[in-house]
């Protein structure tokens, strides 16, 4: 039987950190939680997540620092990032660049389009890496 | 006069000539050859005088009375000025005539001057008037006014206008822009606008002026700009050009705040309505998997529902502050009494904490003129602060004192708790400001201090302040005089 998929849920509302995490976990997923980016970048480097789901303003390290650094280690350089605004952020194309998000999700979202999303981008991961992997 | 004495002058020569026409010719009787002939040239000459004398005198009497008419009838005119009809006389008939329609003539002339005259006095007047009127409104305003003319000069400035640019008001008519105004950007529009030679041409921009030596702020100020053409004095090309600019700093920066207030408002309003949703989302789906979850869904739900109506409140109380429209209902406050009903209202969530809560208020009586329950939610939100940011097993202490100098009252609420970082002392009663690493600790709406800062200094006009130490603890104050002196 192989291992769930680990999901790292970054945000400093620790409700929003436990209803995720419920609704992933209920879903069958391994999930970690970190309330700042500094906290989400040691986990992340310790349990080597499958997705992230982080949110962009934190104290300490914000969700765009905490992408670029994870981009920065090789470990952790193609981990899909799901990230959660409460501020309508549309990411420039630096920000692209410089991260792996792959979707922006505004708040107040629904754990139930988060759960489809996680999904959906844990499904198309696999395909890059196996296509990868044929290459 | 003149005529009478003319005619009278001609009458007169007239006799006299005669008689020495006879008198000659009877006195040099030696001059003619015969005797005959001396009699006939006496004859003749006495007939003459006696001709003349009895013709030439009352003729000359005549005429001079007539012109006597004549000379009265014009002075009368003259000084009534309505031309009176002269006497005729058949004897002076076409001259009178003559004279009359002259007289007349020149009478429509007069008054249609003296008419004109009173016509132009009037006019000039008027305009006195209203050019005084126009530069006294020119003056009033509070836009700045600069109007210059075909040669780039100064025709024209308010006061506003020299305090702007930066000259003397009375030096500055027929000065050339380029020496009075230093600012770049706007002599060349002013000149361009001129150049245009379009009557039509207006040019509005919005523009940012350094302030000049006459402005204490010497720092950069928004204007709106407007530029348009003056007609010429045929009133078909560009005589000149009138300039005016507004100052839009104070709007641009309400602005500014009001779309930072909204951007902020909404992202707070956000983050607990994601809880809320989120949890209901959850019990829809069966997600909590017994009744002690589903319990603990339904108090996130409550709390984060009370937190949005809260941020609610605060911020409604905020904008009705900053918009002047909240009246203060005074009285006068027992502070004494009133931090005893605060602490008594916290004791619960204090015990909860193990935090000691200490009055240190006094015998004496505290009191000034207030609103009562705004300054219970000063004392409230401070104390509330003091508790959520103080470890278990601190202490709270709330004071009071009269300060007879500045005849205010003096509150302060200490606490051992974690202190605020010095970098965040100048932000601490910012809307929407928390310390980051404290956002943890207690959850709060960013608005409480803020709150306490409009209805301490803008409400009551008093002040509040904070000192504290990290991991020392902090202590805020505040002072309300003793008379209100709030709107």
């Amino acid at each position: 039987m192989s291992r769930p998929p680990v999901i790292l849920v970054v945000d400093d509302e620790a409700h929003i950190t436990h209803v995720v995490s419920l609704k992933l976990s209920n879903a069958g997923y391994d999930v970690h939680t970190a309330a700042d980016g500094e906290e989400a970048l040691e986990v992340a480097l310790s349990v080597t997540p499958d997705i992230i789901i982080t949110d962009l303003q934190m104290p300490y390290m914000n969700g765009l620092e905490l992408c670029a650094k994870l981009k920065e280690r090789p470990t952790t350089r193609n981990l899909p990032v799901i990230l959660l605004t409460a501020r309508g952020h549309a990411l420039n194309e630096e920000e692209m660049k410089q991260t792996n998000i792959r979707q922006v999700m505004s708040k107040p979202f629904s754990p139930r389009q988060i759960l489809d999303s996680v999904e959906a981008l844990l499904k198309e991961h696999k395909i890059e890496d196996e296509d990868s992997l044929a290459a | 006069m003149r005529y009478v004495g003319l005619t009278t002058i001609g009458s007169v020569g007239a006799v006299v000539a005669g008689l020495l026409v006879g008198v000659t010719a009877s006195v040099t009787p030696h001059l003619l050859p015969t005797a005959t002939e001396r009699t006939a040239a006496t004859f003749i000459g006495v007939s003459a005088a006696i001709t003349f004398g009895l013709v030439g005198v009352p003729l000359a009497l005549l005429v001079s009375r007539r012109l006597k008419i004549v000379s009265e009838a014009i002075k009368e005119t003259a000084s009534n000025g309505v031309p009176r009809p002269l006497p005729g006389g058949e004897m002076l008939s076409g001259v009178t005539h003559r004279l009359d329609r002259a007289i007349h003539a020149w009478a429509d002339r007069c008054s249609s001057l003296s008419a004109s005259l009173r016509t132009a006095e009037l006019r000039l007047s008027v305009c006195e008037a209203e050019r005084q009127h126009a530069e006294a409104t020119l003056h009033s305003l509070h836009d700045a006014v600069l109007v210059t003319d075909a040669f780039n000069e100064v025709s024209l400035a308010n006061e506003p206008a020299a305090k702007l640019l930066g000259f003397e008001l009375s030096e500055s008519t027929h000065r050339p822009i380029d020496e009075i105004i230093p600012d770049q950007v706007l002599r060349k529009m002013i000149k361009e606008v001129r150049q245009s030679g379009v009557l039509s041409k207006q040019k509005r921009i919005e523009h940012s002026i350094r302030g000049t030596r006459l402005n204490e702020a010497n720092a950069r100020s928004d204007y709106d700009v407007t530029i348009a053409c003056l007609p010429d004095q045929k009133q078909t090309g560009v005589g000149g050009v009138v300039t005016i600019l507004r100052d839009i700093t104070r709007q641009k920066e309400i602005s500014e705040m009001k779309s930072d207030f909204v951007s902020q408002a909404s992202h707070e309003l956000r983050t607990p309505l994601s809880s809320i949703n989120a949890y209901i989302e959850m019990l829809i789906d069966a997600e909590a998997q017994d009744e002690a979850s589903r319990q603990e869904f339904y108090q996130i739900i409550k709390a984060e529902a009370d937190r949005v109506s809260r941020m609610i409140d605060n911020m409604l109380n905020i904008s009705r502050i900053e918009a002047g429209i909240v009246s203060a209902e005074k009285s006068e406050v027992d502070f004494g009494k009133l931090i005893h009903e605060v602490l008594e209202t916290m004791q619960p969530q204090a015990r909860a904490e193990d935090i000691k809560l200490i009055d240190r208020t006094g015998p004496l009586i505290y009191s000034a003129q207030a609103d009562r329950d705004m300054m219970f939610q000063v004392v409230m939100n401070l104390v509330s602060n003091a508790i959520k940011y103080t470890p278990e097993g601190g202490r709270v202490t709330v004071a009071v004192e009269n300060d007879d100098e500045s005849r205010s009252v003096l509150v302060s609420v200490s606490d051992t708790g974690l202190g605020i970082p010095p970098d965040a002392i100048d932000k601490l009663f910012d809307k929407f400001f928390r310390i980051d690493n404290y956002k943890r600790i207690a959850k709060g709406t960013g608005l409480g201090l803020n709150l306490v800062k409009h209805i301490v200094e803008t409400v009551h006009k008093g002040s509040v302040g904070v000192s504290s130490e990290v991991g020392m603890g902090s202590r805020f104050w505040f002072i309300v005089p003793f008379e209100f002196q709030g709107g």
